[in-house]
């Protein structure tokens, strides 16, 4: 086998130190090596010109480059390689410059030392093994789970982008958590008015063929990997066609029965058959079998015979399981709330008056069970209200981050408080505030300058607690200070910590992808990937990666899509990185090892014999199973034992 | 150094792993800083820590090495997530392993140096330099083996 090497004098400033004579003799010397050359600028235009030449000419069958650090050209060599007709893998480059000559000022140690790193390579190379980058057919399309704003965005941009999109939710209804709300923050726009413009674009606009919604759906089962998943989708029945239904809400009022409403909270009612709430949509009820009397055995129709379109209204709709392919998915499934329940002196659940954020919000609204009055348990406007912040957050016991939302919705609880009902109080317990931002400040200032409202910082929020008191809530704390107060308050409104869903903790496990240690989401890295999932073609957007607010959400969810509009072309295939790890079958076990410690979920094990695969896509070739397997069975291409061992023993001599 | 004749005083081998993330670029980086360091250490470059066999190092010992040392990106810092954390346990049963063939711990130390610290991989290294000749030569026979090889076979 012959090896030529090359040595770049990096226009002196490797020669000073290290004498390309010596070395020339001494590697010329070894028996493998062929061709001994040195060039001055190994990595200009005329450096490359020569050394593809050279290669080409020469046709050695490995080639060693003496030059600066392969952190820097390692890539543009073996792309010289390449084009010189040599397999790139069949290069070794050794780093003389940064490793060597800068750092050893004794010419004749760094000589030494040069020769000793050259001879590795020469070893090692001896040992590499031609390797090709493969490709892969890829789908371009995405599943998106979740259509809140975070879901909604990234689904719309890439149907803009002619992808073909599966929007999964849960629920009725779509939009999210701002839809629920009467206002948002901090511009206090009307949540369904900010997103109408995109509901309006992914359900009739130009590209909404693009997009297929199913609402009442989840996902059940997820194969494959990064360019070719399978999704099974169950969609519960709505037994309302959306295809024919006009939305002119005629079913609604004859239907006898009255349940609790769930996009209430439990604190309105609804009719069997309803929309969520007012200007939800898609714009078409949908029937609840829980409650309506013709799934409990009677035979009532009254709804089916006051809708003018005949087959809208369709009691044999039934459940189904959609097959759908995808390249990408998009998790925005978003958060829950911290449950109030663990902080029993606060009331919630046992008072009547006291409610959680979310609760709230649907009390603000106009399209909620009170119409948008705000009204204590008794009936009548609260003459105060005490909003307690940090519930269950800033707490080792509970939740030990902060949510960073929950100030900004207390704050505006404040305005919406103060401009329905202008005579009432607003007190704010806390235990920290926070508004950063160019934008979120204003309703802090504003409250500021509010004589009706007071801020009271809290000393523990285990000292807070919310009693019965004539017809009133009682709220007593002990404030920064340690001093005793108490305060009287109509309404209390609890801002709890935002947690990860249960939905999150399925999702998790049906993807089989990483969640934190809250059970939020895991990001491949926290700040440079932070719209990716630790599995490749995973993506993240929203709360369900983190405590989150609207804007940061839909930028995650931008973000999600720009990596699918990047890393997944039509009519592109997926190319496949030939330094990774290999199974040989004979050797395996079985014994799962691998698997183990694979941080990217790459190695499957077959269904017959239990034997270790590596998706050759999904692995990154860090190499840590080859280091792991007993049985020495795994080959980490190009960092292999005898390539490794080659070289070390090399610059030993 | 190989050619050091018999009066020279004992200049350590040392083979260096090094991951290709945080603690190569930290060596790249002291070398853009042009910080001069002792030239006992031979780097040998790997992906990730978590790569490293524990046997490669009984072999280093076997072929005449005098200390190994292995540098990898901090806690939380591995460009595979957790490679790092996987070197970290292997390299504590190693140093069990080790003690039960005479062979001193200092001998192979594992640290981390990140792609900006060029000046700590600067310092660890001169560390190691002087610790593993303060040791002096590893006289190993591989554990009953037959004794440092005769050198690669290339």
């Amino acid at each position: 086998m012959k090896v030529a090497v090359f040595l770049c004098t990096c226009g002196g400033s490797l020669a000073e130190r290290i004498d390309p004579r010596q070395v020339g003799s001494r590697v010329g010397a070894l028996p493998q090596v062929a061709a001994w050359k040195t060039c001055d600028f190994l990595c200009s235009e005329d450096g490359k010109s020569f050394l593809r030449a050279e290669v080409a000419a020469g046709k050695p069958d490995r080639v060693v480059i003496g030059a600066c650090s392969p952190r820097e050209y390692e890539a543009a060599f073996r792309q010289v390689m390449g084009a010189a007709g040599l397999n790139p893998y069949l290069m070794q480059m050794v780093n003389l410059r940064e490793q060597v000559a800068w750092v050893t000022p004794d010419p004749t140690q760094a000589t030494c030392k040069a020769v000793a790193l050259l001879r590795g390579a020469v070893a090692r190379v001896l040992r590499h093994e031609p390797l090709e980058k493969k490709g892969i057919e890829a789908c371009p399309d995405a599943l998106v789970i979740g259509a809140g704003p975070a879901g909604l965005k990234a689904a719309l941009t890439l149907a803009e982008a002619g992808r073909k999109v599966t929007l999964v939710e849960k629920s009725a209804v779509l939009g999210g958590r701002p839809v629920h709300c009467e206002e948002v923050f901090p511009a206090m726009e009307c949540g369904s008015c900010m997103l109408e413009p995109v509901l309006g674009e992914v359900l009739h606009g130009a590209h909404a063929d693009n997009i297929e919604v199913l609402t009442l759906a989840e996902v059940a089962e997820v194969a494959g990997y990064f360019g070719n998943f399978t999704a099974k989708i169950r969609q519960h029945p709505r037994y309302v066609n959306p295809e024919l239904c006009i939305g002119c809400n005629e079913c609604i009022p004859p239907c006898p029965v009255s349940r609790p409403n769930p996009y209430d909270l439990g604190l309105g009612t609804a009719k069997a058959i309803s929309f969520p709430f007012a200007g939800a949509l898609p714009n078409e009820p949908y029937l609840d079998d829980g409650s309506c009397l013709r799934f409990q055995g009677e035979d009532c129709r009254l709804c089916q015979q006051a809708c003018p379109v005949e087959g809208a209204v369709d009691f044999e709709d039934r459940e189904r399981v959609l097959e759908r392919a995808a390249g990408a998915i998009v998790v925005a499934v978003g958060a829950a709330l911290y449950d109030c329940k663990n902080l029993p002196a606060l009331g919630y659940g046992t008072l009547a008056g006291v409610y959680t954020s979310a609760e709230f919000e649907r009390l603000l609204a106009s399209n909620g069970p009170t119409g948008g009055e705000i009204l204590t348990p008794e009936g009548t406007p609260p003459q105060a209200v005490a909003i307690i912040h940090c519930v269950g957050s800033l707490d080792a016991k509970h939740m030990p981050y902060c949510s960073g939302v929950c100030c900004q919705y207390a704050f505006k609880y404040n305005h919406l408080i103060r401009k329905k009902l202008p005579g009432t109080a607003v007190h704010h317990l806390y235990k920290e505030l926070v508004a950063p931002g160019k934008e979120d400040f204003a309703l802090y200032e504003q409250l500021r300058q509010e004589t009706g409202a007071s801020l009271i910082r809290y000393r523990e929020l285990a000292e807070v607690s919310v009693e019965r008191a004539n017809g009133n809530r009682l709220v007593r704390y002990h404030d920064s200070s340690g001093a005793e107060g108490a305060l009287r308050a109509g309404l209390v409104v609890l801002c709890p910590a935002m947690t990860p869903s249960e939905e999150a903790r399925r999702l998790a496990a049906i993807l089989d992808v990483p969640l934190d240690r809250f059970g939020f989401f895991e990001e491949l890295h926290g700040r440079l990937d932070a719209a990716q999932s630790k599995l490749r073609g995973v993506y993240l957007a929203g709360a369900c990666q983190a405590p989150m607010n609207i804007q940061e959400s839909v930028s995650r969810a931008m973000a999600a899509a720009g990596y699918i509009l990047a890393g997944l072309a039509p009519g592109k295939q997926l190319e496949i990185e030939p330094v990774v790890a290999a199974v040989n079958a004979e050797r395996c076990s079985g014994c799962r090892t691998c698997g183990a410690v694979c941080p990217f979920k790459a190695i499957s094990f077959t269904a017959d014999e239990g034997r270790a695969e590596v998706n050759a896509l999904l692995c990154r070739g860090c190499g840590t199973c080859g280091a792991a397997c007993p049985a020495g069975a795994i080959r980490c291409h190009h960092f292999t034992s005898e390539q490794v061992l080659a070289e070390m023993e090399g610059v030993l001599v | 150094m190989s050619e050091a004749s018999p009066v020279a005083p004992f200049e350590p081998k040392i083979v260096g792993f090094l991951c290709n993330w945080c603690s190569y670029a930290g060596a790249d980086k002291a070398g853009a800083a042009q910080s001069a360091y002792p030239p006992n250490v031979n780097v040998v470059r790997v992906m990730c820590t978590g790569r490293i066999e524990p046997q490669w190092i009984f072999r280093a010992f076997e072929v005449g090495a005098d200390g190994v040392l292995i540098l990898g990106c901090h806690a939380g810092d591995c460009h595979y997530k957790e490679g790092n954390y996987r070197c970290t346990q292997r390299h504590r049963l190693l140093l069990r392993l080790l003690r039960q063939f005479g062979i001193e711990e200092e001998r192979c130390r594992l640290d981390y140096v990140s792609a900006g610290e060029g000046e700590r991989f600067v310092q660890v290294v001169g560390e190691m330099t002087e610790t593993v000749r303060a040791l002096g030569p590893l006289a190993w026979n591989g554990g009953g083996g037959p004794g440092p090889s005769a050198g690669p076979q290339i």
